[in-house]
């Protein structure tokens, strides 16, 4: 009995589904953009919504360019490109030069896409909210365990670190600390998967030091100043602030077609000083 | 029968009775036709699932291997050292760890849904129990990752309240997590194995002037045993592959965990912490591969040996 | 003295009735206590979920387009990306899962080979499921080059709910009595006839928790799905391509949670988790229903 109506109902899906989808390809097509194509989009997660936003606003203006994107780290960019599963591979760094622990990938260009600034982030029970180079190196290497001796309360310092590979974390790695390697272990130390999971970190564990992209820094945090700048949008523009990085979109030789056409989008002053200010990047001809 | 073969003459009557009305799809010929097709297609699906499992032992062992290539046997399954970045793959603590976390939680979560199963089979009326199982049911819809935030943002403060440490992140987060995960499944499933214990074996308990304890301890969970065993193992299984929860609340840091609160890292959690930033051909990656094929053949063991425990308890 | 001892011997629970009356009672305390107990926390837990975002829902957020920028941003082509993927994966997985379990129970040879498959599908049950997103890339993205689409996702949800609903159907239909079995065949009935006719819907209580289970599992899992179906959707309400991506609303959930920069992201994450344990409630719900029909036709012949 149940069967049977399963199977009834299951028919009846399958022929709505089949029905649906070809009446809906028609309706599609009064719109004037002759561009077709799909492309797809794999890569950094802190390039996500700045790449989820971009495939919107294409695809109303190209309704019949498919998008999918999708967001695991940022080496599985550059990676699925070279394997031919992407089209685009979103990467927070040069992916054709190396970088500490990852190997060049030759054959792809690296296409500009937005300025992204990072700043280090403390509890809001920290009082030392302004740190030297030297004593951000000696906090996230584990040589400075308690925040009275950079000039704070007695309190333990939680460091709280992204996973190897995270483009923030090569980023902050490479401009914040000039390259000092992290600490790997002790009893005060956790590593994050995200940028929402260490913002989390951050906010409810007393005591704690991290780092985020600025578009996720929130009041119930503070943004530490390095050397006596702080993390503001300005003092990245005027060169004051120096942790910052590009973000790229790679592809496997000179984009070609749509992909060329979508990397074109992002990349128009349209988009750059509309959408991509909104979501806290920094425009990339602010850096001229 | 006879009355009408012989009106017709011609017709065989030992013929008639083999094959019934002797048309060519009759009913006698369609349910034997029927009975070896249904029985053609459980093989296949059997075969099918069969094949998928090999498919992913394959997959997982294939790339896995290539880890012995650069490292040794000994200093991957010895050495608790993990540091990819100075080529350093050892891969003991994680192991280590997954034993830990499973038997944590299973310490915890066994006793406590038998308990439940119990209640919700045999003590709430049966409106209650109509009402209860589908709540019970509910929790292991919930996504892990609502899970893993609840317990990075109310767990894990009560832990550190409670305890005093500084951080909170570690085996016992992790393994209360899991517990609240595992529940339900384990309950739910034994609740249903001991409902299905025919009525007639409690009745005959309370019969001889046993008490409801006695009846449910030496009469209903004993004859539940098999589903009940079968449960714990659907847990089990569970709380061993468990990753987007357990990720968020043990700390992911590469170090044996010699307390219950002190940050370690599991086999699941660094394969997803890393897998998705690692270069495809690096032995990094090919570790994580073999770590997923470990995290499989130990669900095999645990098994085999909660299997074990099982024919011992029948035995006596 | 002998009149004592004669007495004690013909009650040997004598002694004993104490003891029991007593355990008994522990007993019957401890487990209601710890029943309610479980049951607050649970409804605690569920209230903890719910509080926050079930207030504020509203139509325009459950068919409403996510957004990245602005607030107000809505869940509707993750919502029913979700509906869709479940019901494909279903739609794969109960009838594979469902033969296999009744090779398992009806058909198979009781030997060591068999056993052994038994425990490697007990065993595939506790892969975890991102080893389940590898293999469907390897699989549909990498082999058959079809990219991120819902109907990969869908196939590898299916293979990875395959186990548990195995296992689920082979143990139902065991722990069905015997004598139902027997005197199905007494009267006559092919062995397809007492599978259909008897066993299953004798072990459907049964069957239908593992389906439960699955369903339930299959709509709140993200890692697997960001990795077959990607974390975008097609951005129209009403896409049913199988060849479009898919992102399901615990994938929404996971993305808004770790990634996203809108405004209201925590808002969002609230009531999408609210959404989604309620639809887990409503999907219960619904596969229970053919039960309780099923049980008061029983009890009412």
């Amino acid at each position: 009995m149940k069967l049977n109506w399963l199977k009834v109902a299951t028919v009846a899906a399958l022929i709505a589904t089949i029905g649906l989808g070809s009446v809906q390809a028609p309706t599609k097509t009064e719109a004037a953009s002759k561009l077709s194509g799909k492309i797809v989009i794999n890569g950094s997660s802190a390039l996500l919504p700045l790449t989820l936003q971009a495939s919107n606003e294409f695809k109303k203006l190209n309704p019949k360019v498919k998008i999918s994107a999708s967001g695991a780290g940022s080496i599985t960019g550059p990676q699925s490109v070279r394997k031919g599963i992407a089209d685009i591979g979103a990467v927070d760094w040069d992916a054709t030069k190396a970088v500490p622990g990852f190997e060049a990938f030759t054959g792809q260009v690296a296409n500009k896409v937005a300025v992204t600034p990072f700043a280090a982030v403390v509890n809001k029970s920290v009082t030392a909210t302004s740190l030297t180079t030297k004593q951000l190196q000696d906090i996230f290497s584990g040589k400075v365990t308690n925040w009275k001796e950079v000039g704070g309360k007695d309190a333990d310092i939680i460091v709280v670190n992204r996973a190897f590979g995270s483009g923030t974390r090569v980023n902050f790695q490479q401009k914040a600390l000039n390259g000092t390697d992290f600490m790997t272990k002790g009893s005060n130390y956790k590593e994050v998967k995200t940028s929402g999971d260490m913002k989390t970190a951050v906010e409810s564990t007393p005591g704690a030091i991290g780092y985020l992209d600025f578009a996720y820094i929130t009041t119930k945090m503070t943004g530490v100043s390095i050397n006596g700048v702080a993390p503001t949008v300005d003092n990245v523009i005027n060169g004051k602030y120096k942790v910052w990085g590009y973000g790229y979109y790679m592809t496997k030789g000179q984009p070609t077609g749509v992909v060329k056409e979508f990397i074109k989008y992002v990349q128009s002053a349209k988009f750059q000083n509309g959408s991509l200010k909104k979501l806290k990047f920094i425009p990339l001809s602010a850096m001229k | 029968m006879i009355d009408t073969s012989s009106t017709a003459g011609q017709i065989d009557l030992g013929g008639s009775l083999l094959t019934g009305s002797g048309k060519p799809f009759d009913r006698k010929k369609r349910l034997f036709v029927m009975n070896r097709l249904f029985r053609y297609v459980c093989i296949a699906a059997a075969a099918f699932v069969c094949l998928i499992l090999f498919l992913i032992l394959l997959l997982m062992f294939r790339t896995g291997v290539l880890t012995f290539g650069e490292v040794s046997f000994s200093e991957f399954f010895l050495s608790t050292e993990w540091s990819p970045e100075t080529e350093q793959y050892g891969g003991l603590l994680f192991i280590f760890g997954t034993f830990a976390l499973t038997l944590l939680t299973l310490i915890i979560s066994v006793p406590l849904s038998l308990l439940i199963a119990v209640f919700l089979s045999t003590f709430v009326p049966t409106w209650l129990k109509n009402m209860l199982r589908p709540v019970m049911d509910l929790l292991v819809g919930i996504p892990s990752v609502v899970y893993g935030y609840l317990g990075l943002t109310v767990l894990i403060p009560l832990i550190r309240d409670v305890t005093g440490t500084g951080m909170g992140d570690g085996l016992l987060a992790a393994a209360l997590v899991l517990t609240i995960m595992v529940l339900p499944t384990i309950s739910r499933i034994s609740d249903d194995s001991i409902s299905a214990v025919p009525k007639k074996f409690s009745d005959a308990s309370y019969a001889l002037g046993a008490t409801r304890f006695q009846t449910v301890w030496k009469v209903l969970v004993p004859s539940a045993r098999s589903g009940i065993m079968y449960a714990v193992i659907l847990g089990m299984a569970r709380a061993i592959g468990e990753t987007m929860a357990v990720v968020m609340v043990i700390g992911n840091t590469p170090q044996l965990a010699d307390s219950l609160l002190k940050p370690t890292s599991v086999l699941t959690s660094n394969i997803v912490m890393q897998i998705a930033n690692v270069p495809f051909d690096s032995t990094w990656n090919y570790a994580l591969y073999l770590m997923g094929f470990l995290l499989l053949a130990i669900s095999l063991l645990m098994i085999v040996g909660v299997r074990w425990l099982q024919g011992k308890g029948v035995q006596q | 003295m002998s009149n004592v001892n004669s007495a004690a011997n013909a009650n040997p629970f004598r002694g004993k009735r104490g003891i029991n009356s007593f355990n008994n009672r522990v007993f019957t305390i401890a487990v209601w206590t710890l029943g309610i107990v479980v049951v607050l926390f649970i409804l605690g837990l569920l209230f903890l979920i719910l509080k926050d975002g079930l207030p504020k829902l509203s139509w325009s957020f459950l068919f409403g387009l996510p957004s990245e920028i602005d607030e107000g941003g809505g869940i509707g082509p993750a919502l029913l990306n979700s509906f869709y993927i479940l019901f494909l994966s279903l739609l794969i997985s109960i009838p594979l899962g469902m033969a296999a379990g009744i090779y398992l129970a009806e058909f198979a040879p009781v030997n060591k080979l068999i056993s052994f498959v038994r425990i490697c599908v007990e065993g595939l049950a506790s892969v975890p499921s991102i080893i389940f997103g590898l293999f469907g890339i390897a699989l549909f993205v990498e082999t058959f080059q079809l990219g991120l689409t819902i109907l990969g996702g869908a196939v590898s949800l299916a293979f990875l709910n395959l186990p548990v609903l195995t296992r689920v159907t082979e143990e139902s239909i065991r722990a069905v009595p015997k004598e139902l079995k027997n005197a199905s065949f007494a009267l006559g009935a092919t062995h397809l006839q007492t599978i259909v006719r008897v066993l299953i819907p004798a072990a459907m209580n049964g069957i239908i928790t593992g389906i439960c289970l699955v369903a339930g599992r299959a709509f709140g899992e993200s890692a697997v799905i960001i990795l077959t179906a990607g974390v975008t959707t097609s951005g129209e309400m009403w896409d049913f391509s199988l060849f479009s991506s898919g992102e399901t609303l615990a994938v929404h959930l996971w993305y808004v949670q770790s990634e996203a920069i809108v405004p209201d992201a925590q808002e969002i994450a609230q009531k999408s988790a609210a959404v989604l344990v309620f639809f887990v409630l409503l999907i219960n719900l619904v596969f229970r229903i053919p039960l309780w029909l099923n049980s008061r036709k029983m009890q009412r012949s």
